[in-house]
């Protein structure tokens, strides 16, 4: 009797073995996949998918070549990249040696300190080819401008190197109309003039949240209206700001688009690209990704690019929408990284670059006749960028305050509540959020 | 002589077996629970502890509640997810249930049976990404191909905004569940009417039963347990909805369709309100797990 | 007699139409899908919507296959999928073998099955960023047993359903006939339950993989390179804010619809009779 149990005992323990063999078997095969190596062999960049990055992915394997560094690049959506750089941050994460960041990103990151000083650390100078804005967006704490309570007194260190040199503009069919708006009042009058059936006269980017709120900042601004004044005070609820998300969503809400409320980017383009809208704000990603691209497009040459047309403040402001590269605190081979973006930004390979596509900072190139040819909205992204447009305010809560304000717009937008009403929520919304946030309020 | 004691021996067999077996069982099953147990609290206990911490780490107590609970868009979120299950579940369970009876009924070709299975698997397996961005081809206005259909087919002659109208989106958002969910329903109703016994249906018609009195006293009660189950899985859904409403209205207009799962996951990564998003989910994972118990009760059990 | 034979008929007329237009309805968005890609690029920025694509062409899959690299996902994919597969159902048959077998108090199997239940509602949302802290501590972000350790766990409920499903449709006596013959409980499973429940077993794994293959939110934010990211995260990689690239999209759609629609096809029978989680059957 003793001996069977003894048995079955033996067999009962081999039987959960067989079973649970498989883990420690799986964990051992997948834990093997990070050797430690002094020499930098790859280098991993999170970057953006779509317009943006293409450019990247085609000079990265030159680089490559040349140096034998393995470049792989991961992409994710625009949404996604910002949480997967601020989840890998909190993580401290080694998997990404360089990240591209939307420039309002950078007070989040600047803030946690995710970053690798890259003046200091590698030695990045300013050079005098590219507008001080540029480098302005990718310091830390902001050199102009108000600066959170909490990172005042930081000493500022230079983190991003702008590597596609969005700022938002404007386009319409200057085969239609010989004359550029020169403001906002213009573009209404241009709006009603040209609507007809299934050609629209404006079309309003108006998906709730980020593309609601880029769409409508420039026309907030142009109009004297802000999020914050330089005392972080809330100023959404304020006459002009009220003045500026009505023209948008009720002036010119009337030549727009049906659906208004759900059209993000790429639906705007389509509706400019097969000839089916006269006019709207755009960044330079969506001009060489889709109006002006071959095989796609049906109004190549037909749009003319200004800068940002003047509203009631007198001033028309455009939207800097940078993307940077930064060097993460994580990384391991922080010199060869730090190598790539000192190659990338070298006047030779910019212009490789941006005849693959990419964005110039350098007001060289954005000047070169030849580059201008193939890429027509560079005078007016020269002029943008020498104008100090705006940068959307140097918070940490930005995101937050985005989603709020993004939201509001899209209600208005909508027709789901007044300009008045939902700006005034919003501007509630934000006060709460930024108190909690340990702003002044 | 011979029977008696063979049968005393084997009851004390039966015992003694019956102890190791017992053993066995525990021996078995223990370490698996506890692993499991122990993978399930650690997350649980990290939520609760955020759920009362500030950013640096020290305990403020129910603060975190309060501002979650202040929140008005909190209130937003439950009515969404509340009409997006009120429109969904009823909706899902009918046609799911109409389309097993009829296909059991009606359908005996065992050739088409297996092409409706295949149709039928089919929405379980596209990833739910893809299902947005078609959703979004099929709703979106201007190239949205539901309304070059229906103005094809001259039944609208002005374009609908199928997702910038709050009424409109949320039925958008809700079509597109029913469109994946529908067949899970259908198949496992459908796999319950298969165990109907043929006998009892049979004796049914010969007294004469109708079509009703056959569904009525026969298939809904077998089917009964397994009501109670889709409702439960598709109730702990609810709180999955992520992808589609995302890709299709991203939670507009304005926050019509943003529902409960878009609102936490809005709170976590675009507000990285840590506390606020932990309590969040500490009402949340309190309020399910009551009502869990109170479905519980009614899951089918007891006959075990 | 040809009354009630003509109403038959006119039922299964309504029937039929019902079915097809259902079928039409339903099949659209699917249609939909794979005609988006077969689409080019230029075809999509069409001033009108083509029902039939003019030109139909196969880039779409080249381009998401091979030059965005998606084989190192799908392979990614197969190894997470498959593991989490073998690890739910050990752990699976661990929980449900003692259940449905070995005489264990009811009270206890009714608690096990009501607990196991109860983890399908631990809403995801609200414990990833815990379980993001944990794979962070443990330092296994960016690699597979992240995921396939929280899948396993999340597919459980089901597995521990259909697998005590199909265990009890399986007469006790079968195995009690081979330990009256001798023989030890192992070999009673091993020769005698594990056969009779493989088809079962199979039908579970089959839904398993399936489930585990779509997950999203987790993949999401527990990778971070191809390294270990699957298929779904590089499918939403593809969801950009000024690009139009439906067509990719919706080939990477039908790409991962193959693999688990092939397996369900295979396992057809058994899935069916194990979606019912054997509570019909046990009145």
């Amino acid at each position: 009797m003793q001996s069977i149990t003894r048995r079955e005992f033996v067999k009962r323990t081999a039987l959960a073995g067989a079973l649970l063999t498989p883990i420690p078997a799986i964990l051992e095969a997948c834990s093997t996949g990070t050797p430690t190596t002094t020499k930098t062999t790859k280098l991993t960049i999170a970057a953006v998918q779509g317009a943006e990055d293409g450019p990247l992915k085609k000079v990265a394997p030159m680089y490559q070549s040349q140096s034998g560094i393995t470049m792989e690049i991961v992409e994710f959506p625009y949404d996604q990249l910002f949480e997967k750089l601020v989840t890998t941050f909190q993580a401290n994460g080694s998997s990404y040696d360089l990240c591209m960041m939307d420039d309002p990103w950078m007070p989040k990151f600047g803030t946690m300190g995710a970053l690798q000083p890259l003046d200091s650390n590698f030695g990045f100078t300013r050079d005098s080819d590219i507008p001080s804005i540029v480098y302005d967006v990718g310091t830390w704490p902001p050199p102009h401008g108000p600066v959170p309570p909490s990172e005042q007194g930081k000493s500022q260190h230079l983190y991003g190197i702008t590597i596609v040199g969005n700022v938002e503009m404007f386009m319409y069919r200057k085969d239609l109309a010989t004359t550029a708006p020169s403001s906002w009042d213009d573009v209404l009058a241009n709006a009603m003039k040209f609507n007809k059936p299934n050609f629209y006269g404006y079309v309003i980017r108006g998906k709730a949240t980020n593309p609601a709120s880029s769409d409508s900042l420039p026309i907030l601004w142009s109009f004297g209206g802000d999020i914050f004044d330089t005392s972080w005070k809330v100023m959404l609820d304020s006459t002009e700001s009220i003045d500026a998300i009505t023209f948008l969503t009720q002036s010119l809400k009337k030549y727009a688009e049906p659906g208004a409320a759900n059209i993000d980017a790429a639906d705007r383009d389509r509706l400019i690209a097969i000839g089916q809208a006269f006019q709207s704000t755009t960044w330079p990603a969506e001009v060489t990704g889709v109006v002006e691209a071959q095989g796609v497009s049906q109004v190549i040459g037909k749009m003319a690019y200004i800068p940002i047309p003047k509203g009631p403040s007198g001033k028309g402001l455009g939207m800097m929408g940078n993307w940077l590269l930064g060097i993460p605190k994580g990384s391991k081979n922080g010199s060869a990284a730090a190598d790539f973006i000192k190659w990338l930004i070298k006047s030779d390979n910019m212009k490789t670059y941006v005849q693959n596509g990419g964005i110039p900072t350098r007001t060289s190139l954005l000047n070169d006749p030849a580059l201008g040819q193939a890429n027509p909205y560079f005078p007016a992204l020269a002029q943008s960028l020498a104008a100090q447009p705006n940068w959307r305010p140097r918070t940490d809560q930005w995101n937050a305050v985005e989603t709020i304000y993004g939201t509001a717009v899209n209600q208005a937008v909508a027709g789901l509540k007044s300009p008045k009403d939902a700006l005034t929520a919003a501007a509630a919304q934000v006060r709460t959020a930024m108190k909690q946030a340990g702003y002044p309020s | 002589m011979n029977v008696l004691p063979a049968r005393t021996s084997s009851v004390r067999v039966g015992r003694r077996r019956l102890s190791r077996d017992e053993r066995l069982g525990y021996l078995l099953i223990l370490p698996s629970l506890g692993a499991v147990f122990v993978v399930v609290t650690i997350p649980f206990v990290l939520v609760v502890i955020q759920s009362i911490s500030s950013e640096d780490g020290t305990l403020i107590g129910l603060r975190n509640f309060t501002r979650a609970l202040e929140n008005p868009l909190l209130y937003d979120a439950i009515r969404a997810t509340a009409e997006y299950t009120v429109l969904v579940l009823p909706v899902e369970i009918l046609l799911g249930l109409s389309f097993a009876l009829l296909v059991h009924r009606t359908v005996l070709r065992p050739g088409l049976r297996a092409a409706i299975y295949v149709l039928a698997i089919l929405p379980l397996v596209v990833p739910p990404v893809a299902i947005g961005v078609v959703a979004r081809l099929i709703y979106a206005p201007g190239y949205g191909v539901l309304n070059v259909i229906l103005e094809r087919l001259g039944l609208m002659h002005q374009e609908v905004n199928w997702l910038g109208d709050p009424t409109l989106a949320m039925l958008a958002v809700a079509s597109v569940d029913v469109w994946q969910w529908t067949p899970f329903v259908y198949l496992v109703l459908f796999s319950g009417l298969q165990t109907v016994p043929r006998e009892s249906v049979e004796a049914a018609q010969i007294d004469g039963a109708n079509w009703w009195a056959q569904f009525r006293y026969i298939d809904l009660a077998y089917l009964r347990p397994l009501f109670v189950l889709i409702i439960f899985f598709r109730l702990a859904d609810v709180l999955r909805v992520f992808d589609h409403v995302f890709i299709l209205t991203g939670g507009g207009p304005g926050t019509t369709t943003q529902l409960l799962s878009l609102y936490m996951y809005r709170v976590e990564f675009k507000f990285f309100d840590a506390g606020q998003a932990a309590a969040l989910a500490v009402l949340v994972l309190v309020s399910f797990s009551l009502l869990y118990s109170l479905i519980s009760r009614a899951l089918p059990l007891e006959r075990a | 007699m040809s009354a009630m034979a003509s109403g038959r008929f006119l039922r299964s007329a309504l029937a039929a139409i019902a079915l097809a237009l259902a079928g039409v309805v339903y099949g659209f968005p699917l249609y939909w899908l794979v005609v988006t890609s077969l689409k080019s690029k230029g075809e999509l920025f069409a001033s009108t919507v083509h029902l039939v694509p003019h030109n139909p062409t196969l880039a779409a899959y080249t381009s998401v296959l091979i030059d965005r690299g998606f084989l190192v996902l799908l392979k990614n994919s197969v190894f997470v999928c498959v593991s989490t597969v073998v690890i739910t159902l050990a752990t699976g048959l661990l929980i449900t073998y003692p259940i449905t077998r070995l005489p264990l108090p009811a009270r206890l199997r009714v608690n096990v099955l009501t607990w196991a239940l109860s983890l399908r509602f631990l809403p995801p949302i609200a414990v990833v960023i815990p379980y993001f802290a944990i794979v962070r501590t443990v330092q296994i972000y960016d690699q597979p047993i992240a995921l396939i350790g929280i899948y396993s766990l999340f597919n459980l409920p089901f597995a521990i359903w259909m697998l005590k499903g199909f265990l009890t449709e399986i007469p006790l006596e079968l195995e009690d006939a081979a330990l009256v013959d001798g023989a030890s409980r192992w070999i009673a499973f091993w020769r005698i339950l594990l056969p009779l429940a493989a088809p079962g077993i199979m039908a579970a794994g089959i839904i398993i993989f399936t489930f585990a293959w779509s997950e999203f939110l987790f993949a999401l934010i527990l990778t971070a390179t191809p390294n270990s990211q699957t298929f779904p995260v590089g499918v939403q990689g593809l969801v950009t804010q000024f690009e139009i690239i439906w067509n990719d999209m919706a080939a990477s759609g039908v790409i991962a619809m193959a693999l688990p629609l092939v397996l369900m096809i295979i396992g057809r029978r058994y899935i069916v009779a194990g979606l019912t989680f054997g509570v019909i059957r046990e009145k």
